[in-house]
């Protein structure tokens, strides 16, 4: 029985410690060697966050969602409308038709982040009432459906937002430590869900959306749970962006956004935590060699010139081959273990 | 020669083996009954005969040329067909358009033609509902299209999964005397059922399958012992 | 008036979209995110041969897009078969972006533009009412092809055997139906009708980019969805119902109709919550895809 429901149910701490410190030691490794990679690595821990956020509801439930982009969106707004000087909201060129109460809104940079997360989850909870009744293919069209209606509205909308432009002058971290903080705790977060009854659940309604039912599981509820928790991990991970872009634009966050992290899932493996981790860790160094050869840099002695625009068409070819290789990602839907110190038994 | 010779068949459906090594032969003209209990695997041999379950080991001839690792369409071209479990008939189509599908290996029109005639012949009620949805007919007048339209294809061997299913017991007697007039014809008939009875009387061999293998062969004199039927089809215990 | 026949041939276009895209759903349950780039590469073709005569031009660009769309099946989604819609989705997905960078490194980021028949572009009256005359080609080929699609899916073989396939293609496989040849099939014949949408967009809107085809196809996506996916005739009204509608809103919205797109993206989200399986669906059956 244990067998059919894949992924975690108890508390392993080889599991949770393997991510958190693989993430722990690139992230300070890598992020000391120039400050552009620290920059890098800073990107990554956003895209890191979005992908276990993503991992927590597609993972979990087996219900595709594009719609995750609209939280990360909302999420980056407040927080960086909340954060932005009240000076550059009054002056600046695009935002001239901004509403008056925000740009009185201020908040320092942790509230935000906060206030990114909340407004993420409330906008996944309210979404998610009505969504988490559809499945399959209209579930998939639906959050679809919501993301270009976000988009739609943000790209246009000039009083609450600077519409297609950008809104500049956003308060960046100061290093690679607090989006690396943020993102363990995530980490945490999330493992911590992935084992409880609600996530167990979820993953037996993935299995047999009928048997689910029949055990007392209402799947509508677990879906939903997990579509807030999701809501809010995607409203932090676009707060943690914009402070690392120092920048609000809604174009970061709509289809390239959505592909990217989908991919990140998929080609590490949707069904666990270490399969996000891995997806992002690969998808994320294959994509930074890429971009140093298309700047016609050497690395570790090798130097391509890529054209311009090469790097995207690699990643995507990448993604589908790993699905023609084996469509249940490189970590094959198994959690952190270490082959050489004993097996977790299986079974 | 045999027309149709299962050889230590093997398969399963990924790690889960259903078969374990089933084998039997089957003469032109010949009917041949196969029974079991739920869940013994009768249907896993039926697709992996008409090439829908891959074989994990053993062979498939069929008249002499072995068909095992073909795709089902291939199958049905060198004229073995199926009439799968539950009829499955295109409910949303019209009965002719369901016979046109039986069509489909069949190049040449004239044979075609009569190929329909024949089975319009069997079956007046195809003819007198042609344009009907197939889905509004009644169980029974929907097995029949079943049965029709693996035989326009024109197959040496037919292979029947469960027949009798969900029919009232009047239209089963009907249904098995029109498969009795087919092998009159000449073609080959495979029956796969849960109701032993019914199969052990009508066909001339009946195989007993139970947990993936071949347990007891029966001829339609078994039929009339009870209690042997029942220790062949549940095992020692019964 | 205009803005009827405006409305009506959008529709059209849009409904030729959804068919094409319900087309390859309905025998592989594949929902081809990277017909888009069928559609882009008929565009591209059309305005690189812009110099030949407009149907040489279109017919090459329909071969293209075939052959194109044909290849995508057999390099990739043929081996995906029975991995699930969502993998599937997934991969289509990638390959879509996959091909809209692989224009960019041949084609360029920048748009291509050519004046494809430029003498659609103009307009007459009749009955003293302004027409243009693209509107009126576009809602005539739009027909010409429906009503091709409709001889071809319901009085055909082919369409026998695409319409049998799309309800249940174990038993049309059982039947001697050959699903390689007849998933190629269907892949090709939605290359074709791409080209017919990349054709009368380009005559419309001539400059052309990578992206030229992602518009059109998310939102026939869309109407496929509402419209009811399991069935051709379901995901070309579909089609058409978003083309119109959002023809119609771009009209009568004035100023605000820059948020056409909300408007209609919420029009779908409360349609899928009242009918999962799409206006045309009979019951609230539960979900086979």
């Amino acid at each position: 029985m244990s067998k059919k429901l894949a992924g975690l149910t108890k508390f392993n701490t080889r599991e949770l410690f393997g991510p958190l410190l693989t993430v722990l030691i690139l992230s300070i490794g890598v992020g000391a060697i120039s400050a552009s990679l620290q920059l890098a690595v800073q990107f990554a821990l956003c895209n890191l966050v979005m992908v276990i956020a993503l991992q927590v509801f597609v993972g979990n439930s087996g219900v595709l969602s594009f719609g995750h982009g609209a939280f990360a969106m909302v999420g980056a707004w407040i927080s960086g409308m909340s954060t932005a000087s009240e000076r550059v909201k009054g002056n600046a060129l695009a935002l001239q038709e901004l509403w008056q109460p925000l740009v009185g809104f201020n908040l320092n940079l942790y509230l935000s982040i906060l206030a990114g997360m909340v407004l993420g989850a409330l906008i996944a909870a309210i979404t998610g009432a009505f969504l988490m009744r559809l499945n399959g293919l209209a579930a998939g069209i639906a959050t679809f459906a919501l993301l270009g209606l976000f988009y739609n509205f943000f790209f246009n909308n000039i009083t609450f937002g600077p519409g297609s432009q950008a809104l500049p002058a956003v308060p960046k971290f100061s290093g690679v430590y607090e989006p690396l903080v943020l993102s363990l705790i995530a980490i945490v977060v999330v493992y911590l869900f992935n084992i409880s009854a609600t996530a167990r659940n979820l993953r037996a309604s993935r299995e047999d959306l009928l048997a689910a039912p029949a055990l007392g599981v209402s799947i509508q509820r677990v879906r939903w749970i997990a579509f807030t928790i999701s809501g809010a991990l995607a409203g932090l991970s676009g707060a943690m962006y914009v402070h690392v872009a120092g920048t609000w634009q809604v174009q970061d966050y709509y289809l390239v956004f959505t592909f990217l992290t989908l991919a990140m899932l998929v080609i590490g493996g949707s069904a666990s935590l270490w399969g996000a981790v891995v997806g992002t860790l690969v998808v994320t160094a294959v994509g930074q060699i890429l971009l140093l050869w298309e700047q016609g840099k050497s690395i570790v002695g090798i130097k391509l010139d890529l054209p311009n625009g090469a790097r995207s068409l690699i990643i995507a070819g990448s993604l589908v081959a790993m699905l023609l290789w084996r469509f249940a990602g490189v970590t094959n839907g198994k959690e952190f273990s270490i082959p050489f110190l004993g097996k977790r038994k299986s079974g | 020669m045999a027309i149709l010779e299962v050889k230590d068949l093997q398969a399963g459906y990924g790690k889960v083996d259903v078969l374990f090594g089933v084998s039997f032969s089957l003469e032109p003209g010949q009917s041949l009954g196969i029974v079991g209990p739920n869940g013994a695997g009768k249907s896993t041999l039926m697709k992996a005969i008409a090439g829908e379950v891959a074989l994990k080991s053993g062979s498939v001839h069929l008249q002499g040329s072995p068909i095992s690792g073909k795709k089902p369409e291939d199958v049905v071209r060198l004229g073995l067909s199926l009439v799968p479990e539950g009829r499955q008939i295109f409910g949303g189509l019209t009965v002719t358009e369901n016979l046109m599908l039986g069509l489909t290996g069949r190049r040449d029109k004239a044979s075609s033609k009569q190929a329909l005639d024949q089975v319009r012949g069997l079956f007046p009620v195809l003819n007198t509902h042609a344009e009907y949805q197939a889905g509004m007919l009644s169980g029974g007048q929907q097995q029949q299209l079943a049965i029709a339209r693996a035989l326009v294809a024109d197959p040496k061997v037919l292979l029947l999964d469960e027949p009798s299913l969900g029919l009232a017991p009047t239209v089963i007697m009907d249904v098995f005397s029109k498969l009795k007039e087919i092998i009159a014809l000449g073609t080959s008939v495979v029956i796969v059922e849960q109701r032993a009875h019914l199969v052990t009387a009508f066909a001339e061999k009946t195989l007993i399958i139970r947990a993936g293998k071949v347990q007891a062969t029966l001829t339609p004199e078994d039929a009339k012992d009870e209690v042997a039927l029942r220790r062949a089809y549940f095992g020692a215990g019964a | 008036m205009q803005a009827i026949l405006d409305a009506i041939s959008l529709g059209g276009t849009y409904a030729l979209a959804a068919l094409g895209l319900g087309l390859v759903f309905g025998v592989m349950r594949l929902v081809n995110f990277a017909h888009a780039e069928l559609i882009t590469i008929s565009a591209y073709v059309m305005v690189v041969t812009n110099d030949l005569p407009l149907l040489i031009s279109f017919l090459l660009a329909s071969l293209v897009a075939a052959l194109l769309a044909i290849l995508t099946e057999l390099a990739i989604y043929r081996r995906l078969r029975g991995t699930g819609p969502a993998i599937m989705l997934i991969a289509s997905f990638g390959l879509s972006v996959g091909l809209q960078k692989s224009y960019e490194l041949i084609f360029g980021a920048l748009p291509r533009s050519a004046a494809v028949a430029p003498w659609m572009t103009g307009s007459f009256e009749f009955a003293g009412l302004n027409f243009t005359i693209s509107s009126l080609v576009t809602v005539a080929i739009t027909i010409a092809i429906l009503l091709a699609m409709g001889y071809l899916v319901e009085r055909t073989t082919l369409g026998l055997q695409l319409r049998a396939a799309a309800t249940d293609f174990k038993t049309a496989r059982l039947l001697g139906v050959r699903s390689n040849r007849l998933i190629g099939s269907a892949f090709a014949i939605s290359g074709i009708l791409a080209s017919a949408v990349g054709f009368i967009l380009v005559v419309e809107n001539p400059q052309v980019d990578p992206m030229f085809g992602l518009n059109i196809t998310i939102l026939a996506l869309v109407g496929i969805v509402i419209g009811g996916i399991s069935s051709l005739r379901g995901a070309a009204l579909g089609g058409f119902i978003v083309g119109f509608i959002l023809s119609i809103l771009n009209t009568f919205l004035g100023n605000a109709r820059v948020y056409a797109y909300s408007y209609l993206f919420l029009a779908v989200v409360i349609i899928l919550l009242v009918r999962p399986g799409g206006i045309l669906s009979k019951r609230n059956e539960m979900e086979r895809v």
